[in-house]
């Protein structure tokens, strides 16, 4: 679809440096989650910094996509696919920079449980776990929004629900544990706020997801799941 | 990913410190008794693309033809200011108008190809400036309408007439005809009101790549095309310049309201 | 529903009578045609070409009519011609609005109007009553004057045509404006301005009452300018009104000549001028 060329070179370049920047910004966002992640375990100072420090790029990304998008309406009035494509980017860009957030503030509470002292974190085996499942369907997504490719999209969708039920499953076991004991209930309201974000981070994928959906086939299938059949057009 | 870095944002490259090549000053412009333009003041930068938008008759057809002084054709026309082309006023009397129009090409509205074969379309205005051997012409004219970006559709039909082309063709060959010459500025008066969409969007192309080369003027009633071809637009009202600016800056965040509300069809 | 049917009626009211006025104007022209036709083939032999007028009751030809008519229509459109394209060039680009140009295209208007036997009685008075006789030369001005006002009009009439954008296309490239007249708009109207000329020759291809009082007629083969001289329409005027059988049969050939000479400069300015403007 949005692969022939335009007779306006500077037009097809345009959103060319507008795709690339959106992959670019979604590989910092994933770096931040995996090395977040992986600081769940170690707890390693430097990481957690690090994904702090990553968060202002990811921030200046996203004002830079959405900026080209205003300067690509403003100039060439877009049309159909490249229409979907720049309305679709401007929303994405949100999504990942949320998802940045989100690993940002997985990097908070770690630092605020190591720095009580606790030396391992309670259930971040399971952390891990969804952690990953997040960060791969980050991955997933972005391949798709890549190839364009809505089968691999509706994928995401079907798993990040996954993400939805692990993040129930830690936070059964959480409250075993505070009623256990009652001195865990600060670090586990923490690790709550951890597998909460890591569930954030699933939602943010699904929603791309849902815009790549959208830039392809021009569905709007949000609030609303997959349509039955593929849609005939009209939708009043 | 370890390829991630922040880069420089290449779509919007306001130009910095651009060079302006024709400074305009203190410019006036009469028909007759009628005060068209008024107290213009105006730098054209090298190498850019620059727009003038405005509804009909607020005079941007008559800017621009000032600039090459097409209006010297015209007795009852005047003008009074300056047009400082690297320093020389354009509006002094002694100016060699040929000279003045080998270095500041224009193309109309309507394509105008000559009564000849294509090869003598470009060929007519270089032979007027230039003394050379056929062998360096026919260089010459492959030159401008590859640069034109026509002659693969016409490298075989050279000595064919030029009125055999289509509208857009044609089109093409006047810009041809005008870059032939070499000039340093190119001025396109509507250049595309008379094409189809196809052939505009192939023109567009062609000003954006030959600002590589010349500094290029257009005047258009179509602002989205000034909003897609230029560098710099200006916004002109009643024979005024209204606002000039960075065309990203002009369709983006307009200073003044009149032009927001022509640019957002809120206009009259 | 009735307004329909009115305007229906009133449709083909217009139509029958736009009709009947065509084949009203066609059933005549058809008839001249006809008749110059019949009378003019039965008159036509080949010793109308080779054999020179004959004095009554013997055999002959028009041969030195044919000649005298070549010549003179010849020569005035040499002189004629180059005259009115220039005159015609000033008018449509350096006189348009000049009080020269207004008066220049008042008097050609008038002469362009004027009777042809007005331009014969003052060559006449101009040229024949000096020199003290009729000439071929004097017959050669005088159509030379009926030449320019119709080529003068339609270069004039033809460059103006060409649109300004053209013009100012020239300018914008450094042309100067000689170039541009010679390589651009004549160029352009070059159609329209050979239309006109042929149009011209065949207007005084068979003017009779120019050449009634200047190059009046020879009865023999004359190649002196300064000498009368034979010529078609004069000789159809003077044998068709005579008495003598032999002598309006040559007249009626003559007729005919000159009719199909008109007809073909026709149909070639038509051709060529349709040719340009479709290309």
């Amino acid at each position: 679809m949005a692969n022939s060329e335009h007779t306006s070179k500077q037009f097809d370049a345009d959103l060319e440096d507008i795709r690339s920047r959106v992959l670019q910004m979604g590989g910092l966002v994933e770096i931040q989650l995996t090395t977040v992640i992986e600081g769940l375990a170690t707890g390693g100072e430097d990481i957690i910094s690090r994904v702090i420090e990553t968060e202002r790029r990811v921030n200046n990304y996203e004002k830079e996509i959405d900026d080209a998008c205003v300067h690509v309406v403003a100039r060439r009035q877009p049309a159909a696919s490249d229409l979907r494509l720049i309305m679709s980017v401007s929303k994405i860009v949100t999504d990942l920079e949320r998802m940045g957030d989100e690993a940002e503030k997985i990097a908070r509470m770690a630092r605020s449980i190591y720095g009580r002292g606790a030396l391992t974190i309670p259930r971040s085996i399971d952390l891990r776990q969804a952690g990953n499942k997040a960060a791969m369907i980050l991955r997933r997504v972005l391949d798709a929004k890549a190839r364009l490719d809505t089968a691999e999209a509706e994928k995401v969708i079907a798993e990040g629900k996954l993400i939805d039920t692990e993040f129930r499953g830690i936070l059964r076991q959480l409250i075993t544990y505070m009623m256990e004991d009652p001195r865990t209930i600060t670090t586990a309201l923490d690790i709550v706020w951890i597998a909460k974000s890591i569930e954030r981070v699933g939602d943010h994928a699904e929603n791309i997801a849902e815009q790549v959906i959208y830039i392809v086939d021009g569905i709007d299938i949000r609030h609303t799941g997959l349509p039955p059949a593929p849609a005939p057009e009209e939708s009043a | 990913m370890a390829n991630v870095t922040l880069q420089a944002a290449s779509t919007v490259k306001p130009p910095l410190a651009p060079q302006a090549q024709l400074v305009i000053r203190n410019f006036n412009f009469y028909y007759g008794g009628f005060h068209a333009l008024k107290n213009i003041n105006m730098d054209i930068y090298k190498g850019r693309v620059t727009a003038f938008i405005g509804p009909s008759g607020c005079g941007k057809s008559t800017l621009l033809r000032t600039l090459n002084r097409m209006y010297s054709l015209y007795p009852e026309q005047r003008a009074e200011g300056e047009l400082l082309l690297d320093g020389k006023n354009l509006l002094d009397s002694d100016l060699d108008l040929n000279d003045l129009r080998a270095r500041i090409g224009m193309v109309f509205q309507k394509p105008t190809p000559f009564p000849m074969s294509i090869y003598d379309n470009i060929a007519f205005g270089v032979r007027l400036h230039e003394k050379m051997s056929r062998g360096q012409m026919d260089e010459r004219v492959e030159w401008a309408l590859q640069r034109a970006a026509l002659w693969n559709e016409v490298k075989d039909k050279l000595n064919q007439s030029g009125m055999s082309l289509s509208g857009g063709q044609q089109q093409r060959l006047c810009i041809a005809r005008g870059i032939a010459v070499k000039p340093e500025i190119l001025l396109l008066d509507e250049p595309t009101s008379a094409l189809d969409p196809i052939s505009t969007l192939r023109i567009e192309e062609l000003i954006h790549d030959l600002k590589k080369d010349f500094t290029i003027v257009i005047v258009t009633h179509n602002m989205q095309q000034a909003a897609r071809v230029s560098d710099y637009t200006a916004y002109m009202y009643l024979g005024e310049v209204v606002e000039f600016d960075l065309t990203d800056t002009l369709f983006i965040k307009p200073k003044k309201k009149e032009t927001e509300d022509y640019i957002t069809g809120r206009f009259g | 529903m009735e307004l329909h049917k009115k305007r229906k009626l009133i449709n083909n009211i217009a139509l029958a009578l736009s009709l009947a006025a065509m084949s009203f104007g066609l059933f005549w022209l058809a008839w001249i045609l006809i008749t110059i036709l019949q009378l003019g083939i039965a008159g036509l032999s080949v010793a109308v070409f080779t054999q020179m007028t004959p004095p009554p009751g013997s055999a002959g030809g028009l041969a030195n009519a044919i000649f005298g008519s070549f010549v003179m229509v010849g020569l005035a459109t040499l002189i004629g011609t180059p005259v009115g394209i220039l005159a015609g060039v000033y008018l449509a680009e350096y006189g348009r609005s000049t009080v020269l140009g207004h008066v220049t295209r008042f008097i050609n208007d008038i002469l362009l109007s004027a009777p042809s036997i007005v331009i014969g009685l003052f060559v006449y008075a101009a040229v024949v009553v000096p020199m003290g006789k009729f000439s071929g030369f004097a017959g050669v001005l005088a159509l030379a004057l009926l030449v320019m006002p119709v080529v003068i009009r339609t270069t004039e009439n033809m460059l103006r045509l060409v649109p300004d954008s053209l013009r100012e296309a020239a300018a914008a490239l450094g042309a100067p404006k000689w170039v541009m007249i010679l390589q651009v708009t004549v160029r352009a109207s070059q159609a329209g301005i050979i239309t006109g000329v042929l149009l011209a020759v065949a207007r005084i291809a068979g003017e009779t009452a120019p050449l009634m009082f200047t190059a009046l007629s020879n009865q023999f083969w004359s190649t002196a300018l300064t000498e009368p001289m034979a010529n078609l329409p004069m000789t159809i005027f003077r044998f068709a009104m005579s008495p003598f059988k032999d002598w309006q049969e040559l007249a009626w050939a003559g007729v005919l000549l000159i009719t199909m000479g008109v007809l073909i400069l026709n149909i070639a300015a038509r051709t060529l001028f349709k040719q340009k403007i479709t290309s």
